[in-house]
């Protein structure tokens, strides 16, 4: 029946949008590089006020680090849905955002100025959360899925820069926690505020 | 029997093809929000070659308002699109007496003018404001301002650029300047995607019309205060849900610290929707409801 109502959608010449936010939790301090690549991109989009080019660049370059540190990915999670209205599809992702967000606190840092941009060991138990929304068009099998796999991650994570390569790419959200070296994400803040991670 | 079976068939035919003429409707080309939808007016010219008597570029969403002659009875004479290529008229069009004309194949037009034609360009200038309602950031048109653009203005006849100039091709137009007309191109590419790119390495930043569209948001004060020149991070609070707590000294030990950001470029609707008391209910992912108690049953 789902089809049968996609099918005409097409027929009356909607565009298909896919939602798809991708949760991935890496454990081990060998992980705190991460941090300081995903800072980056967060200030680069600032700076570029936004620019989707820009923040898909450094999606694509979050990704490709992600797939680099399979080894330390330790539970999983993905959720998403298939829209026919822009509308809709931009309140959706309005919602998302807005639900990653209220998984941490967001403090203003203090003044980063001092502090040398060597990373501090995090402990032994480190947890980083990587929370990814896009929005894009078409059809994109790879993330319509269960990502609570390795394989299916790594095929995830490719999908999303492809799509930043073909342009189809239309909403991208990029939130993490902890915010930076020194912070620390304990494992019952872990299970609290993101329990639908599954273990790979 | 068979004929009760073809009467419902053919009633339920006539429903379904009313269905897919009945569903287009035309946006009012309000200018209040440059991220309004494009007007896909089925009314509007859909095939055939035009003579344009004049043209408009709205650099708020990047929209072409041609206005034609010539359009059959019943069609109005303003032609609408985003999809747009350009290509000059060659000597000997210009010799046998063509003027700028346009072809249309349904939403994507080409429009060929000479070398002397003038765009009318609608320079929107743009504030982000935020939604005193909803919190979120909006790009607001402040006014507008009228100039014109001269594509194909100085183009020399007889080199080997200029052959390239009779191809229809898409163009971004170059930076505003107020006063004076703009001549020339910022942009241009066979895709318009690929005259984009073209802008955004001639100019560092997109053309308005992409720029318009996106609408940043961010958690947590990413970039260090040091650092800090205009950018978008100290109103970004907004969209953080701990704004109204009280400095970091105080800190909640049910969660960590994070940060975000985002950008679209999707056009938010401007009906008003049911607010949703439920979260929506994925169609695909790792477990279909978002379960608090851990264990989700994965549905296919």
């Amino acid at each position: 029946m789902a089809t049968l109502g996609n099918r005409f959608n097409q027929f009356l010449g909607k565009t298909r949008f896919v939602v798809s936010r991708v949760l991935l939790h890496l454990g081990g301090a060998e992980v705190s590089p991460l941090l300081g690549v995903l800072n980056q991109v967060a200030r680069n989009t600032i700076e570029a006020e936004g620019d989707l080019e820009v923040l898909g660049e450094g999606l694509v370059e979050i990704c490709q680090n992600l797939l680099q540190y399979d080894v330390y990915w330790q539970s999983a999670s993905n959720e998403g849905d298939v829209l026919w209205d822009e509308g809709e599809t931009a309140d959706y992702v309005e919602e998302l955002f807005t639900d990653s967000a209220q998984r941490y606190l967001s403090q203003p840092l203090e003044d980063l100025a001092d502090t040398p941009d060597v990373p501090l060991s995090l402990s032994p138990t480190a947890n980083l959360v990587v929370m990814i929304t896009i929005a894009c068009e078409g059809e994109v099998p790879a993330l319509e899925t269960d990502l609570a796999s390795t394989e299916a991650m790594q095929e995830g994570l490719k999908a999303i820069i492809n799509l930043h390569y073909q342009n189809r790419l239309r909403a991208i959200q990029i939130h993490y926690s902890p915010a930076r070296f020194g912070d620390e994400l304990t494992s019952d803040q872990l299970l609290q505020n993101f329990p639908e991670l599954i273990p790979l | 029997m068979l004929r009760k079976f073809i009467i419902v068939l053919m009633s339920l035919s006539l429903c379904w093809t009313t269905l897919a003429c009945g569903s287009s409707s035309t946006t009012t080309t309000s200018n209040q929000t440059p991220t309004q939808t494009v007007s896909r007016n089925r009314t509007q010219a859909n095939v055939g070659e035009y003579p344009v008597q004049q043209a408009e570029y709205n650099d708020a969403n990047g929209e072409y308002s041609l206005m034609l002659l010539n359009t059959p009875p019943g069609t109005p004479p303003v032609y609408r699109t985003t999809n747009l290529q350009m290509a000059r008229l060659t000597d000997e069009q210009i010799q046998a007496g063509k003027g700028t004309y346009a072809q249309i194949q349904g939403d994507q037009a080409t429009l060929y003018l000479t070398e002397d034609f003038k765009i009318q360009y609608v320079h929107n200038v743009t504030e982000t404001r935020t939604d005193p309602s909803t919190g979120q950031q909006q790009v607001v048109v402040v006014r507008q301002q009228s100039s014109f653009w001269q594509p194909f203005a100085g183009a020399f006849v007889g080199s080997a650029i200029a052959n390239t100039l009779f191809a229809p091709r898409y163009y971004v137009p170059p930076a505003y300047q107020p006063g004076g007309v703009l001549t020339g191109y910022g942009g241009y590419g066979n895709t318009y995607n690929s005259a984009v790119s073209d802008y955004r390495s001639r100019y560092n930043s997109p053309p308005p019309a992409v720029k318009n569209r996106q609408v940043l948001r961010t958690t947590g004060n990413i970039a260090s205060p040091s650092n800090n020149r205009n950018t978008r991070s100290t109103s970004g609070n907004i969209a953080s849900p701990s704004n109204n707590r009280t400095p970091s000294t105080s800190r909640d030990a049910s969660r960590s610290t994070g940060s975000g950001v985002g950008s679209s470029d999707l056009q938010r609707s401007n009906q008003t929707r049911p607010s949703r008391t439920q979260k929506r209910t994925p169609s695909f992912g790792s477990g279909r409801s978002r379960s608090r108690s851990g264990g989700s049953r994965r549905r296919r």
